[in-house]
């Protein structure tokens, strides 16, 4: 499956530091908020003044669905298939797949952690 | 928040008159021809000229099928014969149409809104997968295989289900109680579709743990209707019905980053509003008619409104309590599951046919086992649950 197009101006730092297998975060230099997605001031106090950290790549499943259905023909060999949003410990909340995982023991708050697969032009966060 | 200082607005504007299409599965026809007939027949129906039409506000237009023209306002406005003053069309969802149609006409910039929503999603295989934003880029969510509303509003929902108690037996009662509404409307799709529990529960999942029957339809056809003041009103044809109340909320964080999955979702501040603006309380209300993109879009709606505590949705549901014959009727034509999506319009006008009493079979009073409404609630929600505008209507 060939994707293009998932790094953007904004988000350029976080995907170098995927290369890496490093989860990086703007971390704001005035009130310590730590945001996502990537913006180019806080959203708490408007602060551009920026700084990063990487994340230890642990966080728990805060909501998640099974796709029993391909929307789309790339999927077809997929489903079914994990959709989840993780909340990271530092806080943020990230779009990612659970991979390789026993359906019957998701569940929303479960402790997860990050695991690294290549896809199309860029190394991406998984959890399991 | 005080909302004393919008209640000047309560009763003083009203819907006069509602455009129906050909609706369901209607091959053969352009999104532009359901906008241009729904307008016409809204205008008709309020017993206006064309011409006395000075606003336009078009529901958010989806990327036209079939290499069919763009339906614009512009065009929308041209096909209709009309240079109205005020032109407006949203892209990404926010329920600002009536907001904006009671602030323009209260201003004085206008005398008459026409609102409409319309498209040929059956017959142009319009999946609403590529017409979901998100936070991120389109290629990652791409990469992962996040596809659409149904899983977002799934999402929301399995969130929901840690937080309390919810999930499939609630939602078959949504679904099996629209459904008998939908049986008493001939325009509805599902119209000749019975639905029991058995069903429900068989039917298969899309996106886990939402199945195929807690989701809308999708809909070729449209819907409109005409804003204007009360005063104004009075010299039509219809009975009035007035907007008692409104309110808007737009909570707007991407459902990625959520933190309102179940709730308070924008459903609580805007009722606010519009209880505020009305000066009620729930009890006053007798029917409600809730954009129901989503079964559980209905029970996160009336349980952030107030009608019962988190996690009691399956007792208020339950018995037939919002089907024909019980006490609190709730999306009297179908709505968006059964009968047809029009966005908010499909609830909207449904709460004013029934306060005009032009229902038919499914009339609420005598015909259909329940309390003969004078005020109804109605909903309408956008994006995934990122906005949210309530409507308080009555007959006066
Ligand atoms: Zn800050």
């Amino acid at each position: 499956m060939e994707i293009t197009g998932i790094v953007t101006a904004d988000t350029t730092f976080f995907w170098e530091g995927c290369s890496n297998h490093q989860l990086r975060f703007q971390k704001c230099d005035e009130c310590g908020y730590v945001r996502w997605p990537a913006s180019i001031i806080c959203p708490k106090c408007h602060s551009m003044k920026t700084n990063y950290i990487v994340s230890g790549g642990e966080g728990e499943i805060y909501s998640f669905v099974i796709y029993h259905v391909a929307f789309n023909s790339n999927f077809k060999n997929k489903v079914p298939y994990v959709v989840a949003v993780v909340r990271l410990e530092e806080g943020p909340h990230l779009l990612t797949n659970i991979v390789d995982c026993d359906f019957a023991k998701l569940k929303c708050g479960r402790k997860v952690k990050v695991v690294w697969r290549k896809i199309g032009e860029v190394t991406a966060p998984y959890f399991k | 928040m005080n909302y004393t200082r919008i209640r000047k607005l309560k009763d003083k504007y009203a819907i006069v008159g509602v455009g129906y299409t050909p609706q369901g599965k209607i091959p053969g026809r352009t999104a532009m021809s359901f906008y241009a007939e729904a307008g016409a027949n809204a205008i008709q129906d309020a017993g206006l000229k064309k011409d006395a039409i000075d606003a336009l506000i078009c529901y958010r237009q989806f990327p036209a099928a079939n290499d069919e023209p763009e339906a614009t306002p512009y065009l929308v406005a041209q096909h209709l014969g009309i240079t109205p003053a005020i032109l407006s069309q949203e892209s990404y969802c926010p329920r600002h149409q009536f907001i904006q149609a009671v602030s323009l006409l209260e201003a004085g910039f206008c005398n008459y809104v026409l609102i409409i929503y319309a498209d040929n999603a059956v017959s142009g295989k319009r999946m609403f997968i590529n017409e979901a934003t998100h936070s991120e880029s389109p290629a990652y969510n791409f990469a992962y295989g996040e596809f659409g509303f149904v899983a977002d509003y799934a999402m929301a929902a399995r969130r929901a289900m840690h937080q309390f108690k919810t999930g499939p037996d609630t939602w078959k009662e949504i679904a099996v109680n629209q459904r008998k509404w939908a049986n008493l409307n001939q325009i509805a799709a599902m119209h000749n579709k019975t639905l029991d529990y058995d069903q429900y529960i068989n039917s298969p999942y899309l996106a886990e743990p939402f199945r195929r029957l807690d989701a809308s339809l999708i809909s070729d056809g449209g819907r409109a209707c005409v804003v204007t003041s009360v005063e104004r009103a009075r010299d039509l044809r219809h009975p009035v019905v007035a907007i008692m109340g409104i309110g808007e909320a737009n909570p707007s964080v991407d459902i990625h980053q959520s933190a309102y999955m179940s709730g308070p979702t924008g459903a609580k501040k805007a009722s606010e509003m519009a209880f505020g603006m009305a000066d009620i309380k729930l009890d006053a209300i007798d029917a409600c008619e809730i954009y129901d993109c989503f079964t559980y879009t209905v029970e996160i709606t009336m349980q952030d409104y107030g009608f019962f505590n988190p996690g009691e949705g399956n007792e208020f549901f339950k018995d037939g309590k919002t089907a024909p014959g019980g006490k609190m009727p709730v999306n009297t034509s179908g709505g968006l599951l059964s009968e047809a999506y029009f966005m908010g319009l499909t609830p909207i006008t449904e709460g004013v046919m029934q306060l005009m009493e032009r229902c038919g079979e499914r009339q609420l009073g005598e015909k259909t086992g329940t309390n003969k409404p004078e005020i109804i609630l109605c909903s309408d929600n956008g994006g995934v649950l990122q906005t949210h505008s309530c409507l308080i209507l009555r007959r006066l």
